[in-house]
């Protein structure tokens, strides 16, 4: 008797292993330090995901330090200050799982700040974004309706009751609820005309009465005066909305290729659960399919990953004034998505350009370029097992033959040696 | 076993470049080379070239409309965008070929399904392993001993039509770039670890997976950046080009073509072209740089004496809405025109200006599938079959 469930049943306590840990610290973290590895370890899985989804307390540090970057950002008005902020957070936050799914979100309602071109309104969407990042989908989407960043950036006050522009109206179906296919361009076209007169005025929602067409629209059968709020609750019903977000969140924290049944149990809980995050993310990261082995080192690491997964898993403090930069050449400039479906990921984040620059990295990280890290303890083995957590008896033998081999002081062989690591296509995936 | 691990079995690392120089043909000095730029966001085909007297075009596009006065005539009816001086000059030598009223059947109004479409040349299938120029890649892979088939230029990513299931094309941002970095101890330790990391690439990984995929393409990054040590830094253009993203990308083509690549398509992007609110003096800037950095890579290759051997085309997922909208802009729309450049193509127009009086839900309709235009560019340029590529049989053209 499997219920359409079974494909999420809760793998269990039993036979919770270092490289488990490893495997659920780098699909919710931004890497995993060895004393992370170790504590998830002696915990046990629920004990860690209920720590990973809990608020946690920050630092000292962290609460004195953060605030200053933010009011630095919004008052200088440069973007990059901003992105500093963000990557701070991501890095030294005692929450990173809510960093992890705010990114998630970033890439849901992608929003550039190269056409908003307002610092505080892409630090407000920001907070937004993390607010119900293990919180609520229905209030992500609502407010993401009304939020002024959204509205500049798909055209919003352009949206008037004799001339409705499709922009946002097109945008929250197709790639912010329901997925192409599942609605007409009529259903566009009445929804666009929903949302007429929801615009921005001093930075703030506005809802311009004049140019708001009040007149009736029909949308999936539902024929009356439907504002925006009825078009985002009217998606939110949907069938296909679930479906759209369980695709999107297998596809970033499990595997590629979801199939439909994967994606029809994760959407049904979603629906159970009323796009309430917690428990859904609970659900996936205790689920089988999690640890499954086919879902190990699936996933190809996404510069923020590789980047700031190097950086905590070395125990390095990264210039992050350098960091940003060298994100945006590996392809994802955080606040300044491509377009608005964002970086689609997978095989994607990688060409044999970019893949050049991850080789490049590794060498400029082990150099120092970018922030020191420290090598000074530690022996291959370890490092293998902290950066790659696999069997590679072939690979980690021409490593220990590099250790023995090479020229200079020990720590400068192991240098080379973790470049050589941190260069292996085995290191890409996660 | 699925046929994806057949299809890794088969798959060959791309040894390109020099390690595969000792058995493949030599290049051929006189190969035919396609350079194709997309216009990514939509390009407005109707207000590039304009059929300026049109009663329907002024009615539909009372802000927007090009005065009879500004435009380039190419003849009674249709001009080009005031902005396109250069391609009005290539126009009158024949070297500008515009086919006219290109699309496919239910056009598909969103950017990224319609970029698919372009990209995979299959409208009815949503399959995205593999792109029309992939395929053609596939099976012309034996006639090119390993040797990269392609090189994109200055996009983010590999195009979806690069894309190939046995062959990984490499993506080219900047030649300065483009080298594998080792640190900084010994000469002798970083010579070890460039063997090595070659080595630990190349390790054989049993099923096609994301594993099998980034060895793959670490092998041609590295032999890409062995092969473009040897392209030197002296290029000299034989015309200026302007100083914007796509002239400067077309200056590094023909920089490759000079030094000899064997790739024989070239692949390079201008954004932008999403033109929704307050059009006009985007639009106006983005065709300018079409026109001109085309232009100049003309010229530059007409005098390199590869005018011949080079033809570029240029496509973009969709038109824009004939009627234009209330922020001085257009949405989403249908057919357009593709440009072919180059002096081997039959210049002119090709096919009737799509008729502004019969209207598909306000948009144009073609009359050519984008498919014959690539079934052209595949059979009678390249001497490529053009099947294997577009998954069914299109008719070429009569233009070249």
């Amino acid at each position: 008797m499997s219920k359409p469930t079974g494909l999420l049943s809760p793998r269990g306590e039993t036979g919770w292993t270092s490289r488990d840990a490893t495997h659920l610290l780098w699909r919710t973290q931004f890497g995993a330090s060895a004393h992370e590895i170790k504590r998830a370890t002696t915990e046990g899985l629920a004990k860690t995901v209920n720590r990973l989804l809990k608020d946690q307390p920050e630092t000292e540090e962290f609460r004195t330090v953060e605030p200053l970057l933010r009011s630095a950002a919004l008052d200088s008005g440069n973007i990059d200050n901003l992105k500093a902020w963000w990557l701070h957070r991501m890095h030294y936050t005692a929450n990173p799982l809510r960093e992890r799914l705010a990114l998630f979100w970033h890439n849901h309602f992608a929003t550039s700040n190269d056409k908003v071109n307002d610092v505080a309104a892409m630090a407000a969407q920001n907070d937004l974004l993390r607010r119900e990042s293990l919180g609520s989908f229905r209030r992500l989407l609502h407010g993401m309706a009304k939020d002024p960043a959204m509205l500049i950036w798909l055209d919003g006050n352009a949206n008037r009751k004799r001339h409705a522009n499709e922009n946002f109206a097109r945008e929250v179906m197709e790639l912010f609820s329901l997925g192409e296919g599942n609605y007409s361009e009529t259903d566009i076209k009445q929804a666009a005309r929903a949302f007429t007169g929801w615009h921005v005025r001093k930075g703030q929602f506005w809802f311009n009465r004049a140019q708001h067409d009040f007149t009736d629209k029909t949308l999936f059968g539902v024929t009356r005066n439907l504002d925006g709020s009825d078009v985002v609750e009217l998606c939110l019903a949907h069938k296909s909305c679930p479906r759209f977000l369980a695709f999107k969140l297998l596809r970033a924290f499990v595997l590629e290729q979801p199939t439909a049944a994967q994606v029809g149990a994760l959407a049904a809980r979603i629906r159970e659960h009323n796009f309430e995050m917690t428990p859904i993310m609970r659900k996936l990261l205790t689920s089988k399919l999690f640890y499954s082995p086919t879902n190990r080192h699936a996933l190809i690491k996404s510069p923020l990953q590789l980047v700031l997964g190097a950086f905590r898993a070395l125990g390095g403090r990264p210039d992050l004034s350098k960091v940003a930069p060298l994100l945006a050449q590996l392809g994802q400039d955080i606040m300044a998505p491509p377009t608005v479906k964002g970086w689609e990921g997978g095989r994607l984040w990688i060409t044999s350009a970019t893949l050049l620059q991850r080789n490049n990295f590794a060498a400029a990280l082990l150099s120092n370029q970018l922030g020191r890290i420290d090598t000074s303890r530690g022996v291959v083995d370890q490092f293998a097992e902290l950066l790659l957590a696999r069997d590679l008896p072939a690979s980690r033998k021409r490593l220990a033959g590099y250790l023995k081999e090479a020229e200079g002081d020990p720590e400068e062989r192991l240098r080379g040696v973790l470049h050589l690591i941190t260069t292996m296509p085995e290191y890409q995936l996660t | 076993m699925g046929a994806a691990s057949v299809v890794a079995v088969g798959a060959q690392p791309p040894a390109l470049f020099a390690r595969a120089a000792e058995v493949a043909p030599p290049v051929d000095p006189d190969g035919r080379i396609l350079v194709l730029v997309q216009l990514a966001g939509g390009n407005d085909g109707l207000n590039t070239v304009a059929p300026f007297d049109n009663d329907a075009y002024r009615r539909l596009r009372p802000s927007l409309a090009l005065n009879r006065n500004a435009v380039h005539k190419l003849n009674d009816q249709l001009g080009l965008h005031p902005g396109m001086a250069g391609f009005k000059e290539l126009f009158d030598d024949g070297a500008l070929g515009i086919v006219q009223g290109v699309g496919y059947p239910n056009p598909n109004r969103s950017h990224f399904r319609s970029t698919d479409i372009w990209h995979t040349a299959r409208p009815d299938n949503e399959d995205k392993r593999d792109g029309w120029l992939g395929r053609a890649f596939n099976v012309t892979a034996a006639r090119r001993g390993g040797r990269t088939p392609a090189i994109a230029l200055g996009t983010g990513r590999l195009p979806l039509a690069l894309v190939s299931t046995r062959v990984t094309i490499p993506t080219v941002q900047s030649l300065k770039d483009y080298q594998l970095q080792l640190g900084q101890d010994s000469s002798t330790n970083q010579r070890k670890r460039a063997k090595l990391i070659r080595e630990l690439a190349e390790t054989p990984t049993p099923a096609e997976s994301e594993l099998a995929f980034l060895r793959r393409t670490a092998v041609t990054a590295l032999d890409t950046a062995e092969r473009l040590k040897t392209v030197t830094d002296n290029y000299r253009p034989a015309t200026s080009y302007p100083l914007n993203g796509l002239g400067q990308r077309l200056k590094t083509v023909a920089q490759l073509i000079q030094a000899g690549l064997e790739a024989q398509v070239y692949y390079v992007s201008l954004g932008g072209f999403d033109t929704h609110a307050d059009q006009e003096a985007a639009h106006t800037a983005l065709v300018t740089e079409v026109s001109s950095a085309l232009h100049a890579f003309h010229r530059d290759l007409k005098a390199h004496g590869l005018g011949r051997r080079v033809l570029a085309a240029t496509f973009s997922e969709f038109g824009r809405r004939v009627k234009e909208n209330g922020s001085l802009g257009t949405d989403h729309g249908a057919a357009s025109q593709m440009f072919l450049i180059g002096d081997a193509i039959r210049g002119g127009l090709h096919g009737a200006h799509p008729n502004l009086d019969k209207l598909d839900q306000g948009d144009l309709i073609h009359h050519t599938d984008f498919r014959r235009v690539y079934a052209t560019l595949l059979e009678k340029w390249l001497g490529w079959p053009a099947k294997p590529a577009l998954v069914g049989n299109f008719e070429p053209l009569d233009v070249i």
